[in-house]
């Protein structure tokens, strides 16, 4: 999971690493309520992407009332495919130095890649500043590569990125994060040093070995909801476009994502992705019902796509499963399609052709039954309309 | 240099053969017709599986067996310490299925194989086949014929599609290797470039790619390192998909310009790779170029 910028900052000031004081607020009248830090402040837009900065979602504040505006004007304001929902309001460091420190993995290798700048900014990563070192993923090892690659610069910036480097490896280690990086390092006159931003993406795999982060998780689980779903129900969800026309009920991370591709390639707006493990199933409907309630919840969703390429999983028992799901999320009320393909797809067919659900074999065929049935759609509406 | 290429004679062992799914892919693996020639089970030791006998450690079996190939399903938790002792009694290949390693355990586990030069193909593998001899893993029956195409692949699901698709229209594999969706894995795609490159069966490969990472941009580099002179294919799922959001394979995931569908593409491309837009594209394309 892709932290929020606040929540990381959260986790690496439980660790002792120090950070600007600040606060969440997700609504504008929260601010009425929240424990401001000392101003002037800096309002940041809380999404898990990068470039906020040049999208105007990172921005000063020197009184009260801006705060308001700008929250008011960031919250819901969309950016590389996330919408706002929450700012973080930080102390402003106006006069520091800013380095760069980062550890992600190195796959290649089994190792750590360790980048460090001793000057940053906005776009240090693009940077030729920036120096690289891989080291074996053990605290020792990272430590000493940090304190390699910041060895020629100014003593006192020398220091601040070594122990903050130190820490942010053991951090990097003890949390089995994916990736870390805090730019800028604020680095003061005195010496002295914070994590001006801070971007960990964690590994979901290890939520059951990481408390403290599953607690966060369960705390914050409106924000993380793919990875919330996750644990909670087996499947990967995500809802890809909150305006997207088709429902997808689909199996296999590579193929659904694919299908995606390919929909909107057509012109077709699918709402979800979904992974649904039919192979987790195990003769439980309850995850198929869970997925279709999911899925009416998308205001403009007016078809439902279903994609099983059964290689172990027998279609006959998925069939049986969709027909009890099916019966028993109400909610949606939309034309559903099959495309199934593999073992057991005659008893497939069957038992969906008596409950007059079409099963197409091919996929291209599937996708123009798909296509008519949303242009069928439209054209009632527009009768309706008249 | 990897010689993923196994034989329906390879013996190979099974470790976690006595749980839920081990066991029913133990008979479907067998079915096929890989060798599976022990297992190794700590509780069961001294018993047979369909007169297979059950050791209660890997080095017990390989001692017993010869066997240099493991196929393991273990859970998460263990994985790490069951690839451990495969390395440790010498095993020389092992396919791991397993879902949800955690990618630190992976880093260990890829450093493990590394040191003592084993080939460590998955984790998150539906795993790879030699069609017509053995597979290692639950790829389908109906996707696999021999053949003239060298498949990789980090998606199952995708992969069928697309193995599905080529042979209703003539195209089989001379092997196929799920080399998983993970983050951290053993067998790269850039790793299976020289193997693919000598094996004489192998008229030219298939890369199903993801975005995230950078994969894709390794084997584009090691096509022209290793002066590929195959047609290289390529389909890679998730050009629509949203930053910092990952698609249910944890490595599927761009932040910044890392791991881009632009990015994977072009390096592709410059290496003289072929990159379908879609599956239709791709049937099409690769029949043409290889059906006679």
């Amino acid at each position: 999971m892709y932290l929020l910028e606040h929540d990381a900052k959260t986790l690496l000031a439980a660790w002792g690493i120090a950070v600007p004081a600040g606060c969440l607020v997700e609504s504008v009248d929260a601010l009425d309520e929240a424990a401001l830090p000392p101003g002037p402040w800096v309002v940041k837009a809380q999404v898990p992407a990068g470039g906020r900065g040049k999208a105007g979602l990172v921005r000063a504040a020197e009184a009260r009332a801006d705060l308001r505006s700008l929250v008011a004007a960031m919250l819901g304001q969309a950016h590389r495919g996330h919408t706002v929902r929450s700012c973080r309001i930080e102390s402003r460091r106006d006069s520091a130095h800013e380095a760069y420190v980062g550890f992600m993995l190195a796959p290649e290798s089994g190792e750590v890649r360790i980048l460090v700048a001793a000057s940053g900014g906005m776009d240090v990563e693009a940077s030729a500043a920036v120096r690289s070192k891989l080291a074996a993923p053990q605290s020792q090892a990272l430590a000493a590569a940090v304190g390699e690659l910041a060895a020629s610069a100014p003593p006192r910036v020398r220091e601040a990125i070594t122990q903050a480097g130190a820490q942010l490896g053991e951090v990097f280690l003890r949390r089995d994060a994916v990736l870390v990086e805090v730019n800028p390092l604020f680095v003061s006159a005195d010496g002295g040093w914070l994590a001006g931003d801070a971007k960990m993406v964690l590994d979901d795999n290890a939520l059951g070995r990481q408390q403290e982060v599953s607690t966060l998780l369960a705390a914050r689980s409106h924000a993380y909801a793919e990875t919330w779903l996750k644990t909670q129900h087996g499947c990967d969800y995500v809802v890809v476009d909150a305006d997207g026309e088709l429902g997808l009920l689909t199996t296999g991370a590579g193929l659904s994502m694919m299908l995606i591709d390919e929909l909107r390639a057509a012109g077709i707006r699918p709402y979800n992705f979904l992974d649904v493990r039919t192979g987790g199933l195990r003769g439980d409907a309850s995850r198929l019902v869970a997925v279709l309630n999911w899925i009416a919840e998308g205001r403009k969703v007016r078809c439902v796509l279903v994609n099983v390429f059964a290689g172990i999983t027998h279609l006959g028992e998925f069939a049986r499963l969709l027909l009890q799901a099916l019966g028993q999320a109400p909610v949606l009320k939309v034309p559903v399609i099959t495309r199934l393909v593999g073992n057991g797809l005659d008893e497939a067919r069957a038992l969906l052709g008596e409950a007059g659900i079409v099963v197409e074999p091919d996929l291209d065929k599937a996708l123009a039954l798909v296509r008519a049935a949303l242009s069928k759609q439209h054209d009632t509406t527009q009768v309706r309309q008249r | 240099m990897i010689n993923p290429r196994i034989t329906r004679r390879t013996p190979v062992i099974m470790q976690g053969v006595t749980g839920r799914a081990g066991r029913s892919h133990f008979q479907l693996m067998r079915a096929y017709g890989t060798n599976i020639v022990a297992g190794v089970s700590p509780r069961a030791a001294g018993a047979q599986i369909d007169g297979v006998p059950l050791f209660g450690t890997c080095a017990q079996a390989v001692a017993a067996t010869g066997a240099k190939v493991s196929i393991l399903f273990v859970g998460a938790d263990q994985l790490l310490a069951a690839i451990d002792e495969a390395v440790g009694a010498g095993i020389e290949m092992l396919v791991t299925p397993t879902e949800g390693m955690p990618v630190h355990d992976a880093l260990q586990a890829k450093r493990l194989t590394l040191a003592r030069g084993v080939t460590w193909i998955g984790a998150s593998t539906p795993g790879m086949a030699v069609p017509g001899e053995a597979k290692l893993g639950f790829l389908p029956d109906s996707t696999l014929a021999p053949g003239q195409l060298g498949i990789m692949s980090k998606s199952g699901t995708l992969s069928y599609e697309a193995g599905y698709r080529l042979v209703q229209h003539g195209i089989g594999q001379s092997v196929w290797i799920g080399v998983g969706g993970d983050p951290v894995k053993g067998v790269r795609f850039a790793d299976l470039v020289p193997f693919f490159g000598a094996d004489a069966q192998t008229e030219a490969v298939l890369i199903i790619g993801e975005i995230g990472g950078t994969e894709e941009e390794e084997f584009a580099h090691a096509l022209r390192a290793h002066a590929f002179a195959k047609p290289a294919f390529a389909l890679i799922a998730g050009r629509s998909a949203p930053e910092g959001v990952s698609m249910g394979h944890a490595g599927a995931l761009v932040h910044g310009v890392h791991g881009t569908y632009a990015a994977k593409k072009a390096a592709l491309e410059a290496a003289g790779a072929t990159v379908f837009g879609s599956l239709g594209e791709m049937t099409g394309g690769i029949v043409a170029a290889l059906r006679r």
